[in-house]
């Protein structure tokens, strides 16, 4: 897969974060196993996205507040590993494909933010010219789908050309798993857990063992 | 008074974009204004721009109802005055509802039993979220105009409903049967032994209101300390 096209497609995903719809695409469980669908891997993808889904789980857009851009964290995560992975071990791609992916989180936070703050200029733009309200208002859309490319495209490039040495530290499948689970846990304890809600926790531990055990 | 189809087809659409132009300025006040232009009637559109432009925030699904009743009552012939005051107390109320129902609750509950079915049974669990999201979205943003225009400066009284107040209990018991669930079902093949104390250093950090930048940026030392040494 080309890496302009990855990012045109991973750019075009990241709208769904805000600027149109919301209808969840965008979240890292669904752009995965989309990712991992275009590089015919499917299950690697939901696997990736699941894990990268349950650190982003507590990333709550309330307000004017932006938290790290768990969306883009996603899309970034899951494409650099399979670009990683075509001529490097998989210990190795994952392990950069993460750092890429929380980094990219925070860029993409960054970016947001200056996003927003350009359409304030097209705000300006509506205020002077009135008549023009539609086309200035979904002139957010390419604000939107150029900074989502912006920082797509050079994490891309560079995961393509990146071949890493065998005596780099990689990540493996389990390790990152911890990690994850252990991120997902406090954000469910956190955002769910109350005096009248911790009988259904307690039920969920006995359900797993349950199934773990049939 | 009816609202009729066609009317209701260009406001749902619009809500879809409510968000498009965010700044920091006016938060969704571009979007709000293009849903309530799409909405009113030929004539009043002029005095609409002059009268709502600027500031506007609420909860993306949530937009709906302050459209559906705001609409009304420019059919009605309402004093700009009126709507305003209307509109500023909607906003937050229904803000504040949103993103405890949305954002705190369903989203990440659905997500995190998707999470589990996908990673146990594949492509189920990310079809599951998507539908199941979905359904809860989408009733929000097209029953949201039909209820704004019908019950008009009454809407505020739905967020004592039960799609509001019963739906958040229904979601927090799933989140936190999934949380149970996660502990069991994707740990038990891993070690406790590292999996309880980063948990309880995590949930510190959420506790302790760290932003998630920070939070973010520990995480990301932690992965290079783990896999260095």
């Amino acid at each position: 897969m080309n890496v302009f096209l990855i990012s045109l497609i991973g750019a075009a995903i990241i709208l769904d974060k805000y600027a149109f719809g919301e209808f969840g695409f965008s979240q890292p469980l669904i752009s995965g196993t989309i990712i991992g669908a275009i590089f015919g891997n499917v299950t690697f993808g939901i696997f990736l996205g699941a894990l990268l889904q349950l650190i982003f789980l507590g990333g709550l857009p309330i307000g004017s507040e932006i938290p790290p851009d768990g969306q883009a964290a996603g899309i970034i995560g899951c494409t650099s590993f399979f670009i990683l992975a075509k001529v490097n071990s998989l210990e190795h791609a994952l392990f950069l494909a993460i750092i890429f992916a929380l980094s990219g989180g925070l860029i993409g936070g960054t970016m947001e933010i200056h996003a927003r703050r350009f359409n304030e200029k097209l705000y300006y733009l509506f205020a002077k010219r009135e008549e023009f309200l539609f086309p200035i208002h979904f002139a957010g859309l390419v604000t939107a789908y150029i900074r989502g490319l912006c920082l797509l495209l050079p994490i891309f490039i560079i995961s393509s050309i990146l071949i890493i040495p065998d005596a780099f530290p990689g990540l493996s499948k389990e390790l990152l798993t911890i990690i994850s689970v252990s991120i997902g846990l406090a954000n469910g304890i956190y955002l769910f857990i109350k005096k009248t809600t911790m009988v259904y926790l307690i039920i969920g531990v006995v359900c797993g063992l349950v199934l773990l055990a049939l | 008074m009816r609202l009729g189809f066609t009317r209701f087809v260009k406001i749902f659409f619009s809500s879809l974009f409510i968000q498009t132009s965010w700044s920091f300025l006016t938060i969704q006040g571009m979007g709000f204004l293009v849903n309530l232009i799409n909405g009113v009637k030929n004539d009043k559109k002029g005095s609409i721009i002059k009268a709502h432009k600027g500031y506007f925030n609420t909860h993306p699904y949530m937009v709906s109802y302050i459209t559906g009743a705001t609409i009304r009552a420019y059919d009605e012939g309402d004093t700009i005055e009126e709507i305003r005051h209307f509109i500023t107390i909607a906003q937050k109320s229904f803000a504040s509802k949103g993103d405890l129902l949305f954002w705190q609750t369903i989203r990440p509950a659905l997500l995190l039993i998707s999470v589990i079915i996908g990673i146990k049974y594949g492509i189920i669990g990310p079809i599951l979220f998507l539908i199941s999201y979905n359904i809860f979205h989408l009733y929000h943003r097209t029953k949201g105009i039909t209820d704004g225009y019908n019950k008009k400066w009454d809407v505020i009284y739905l967020l004592k409903s039960r799609r509001f107040t019963a739906v958040q209990h229904v979601f927090e018991i799933i989140g936190s049967f999934s949380t149970g669930l996660l502990f069991t079902l994707l740990a038990i093949k891993i070690s406790y032994l590292l999996l309880i104390p980063l948990t309880m250093l995590f949930i510190a950090l959420i506790a302790k209101r760290y932003s998630a930048v920070l939070i973010i940026l520990a995480l990301l030392l932690l992965v290079i300390i783990i896999v260095l040494v």
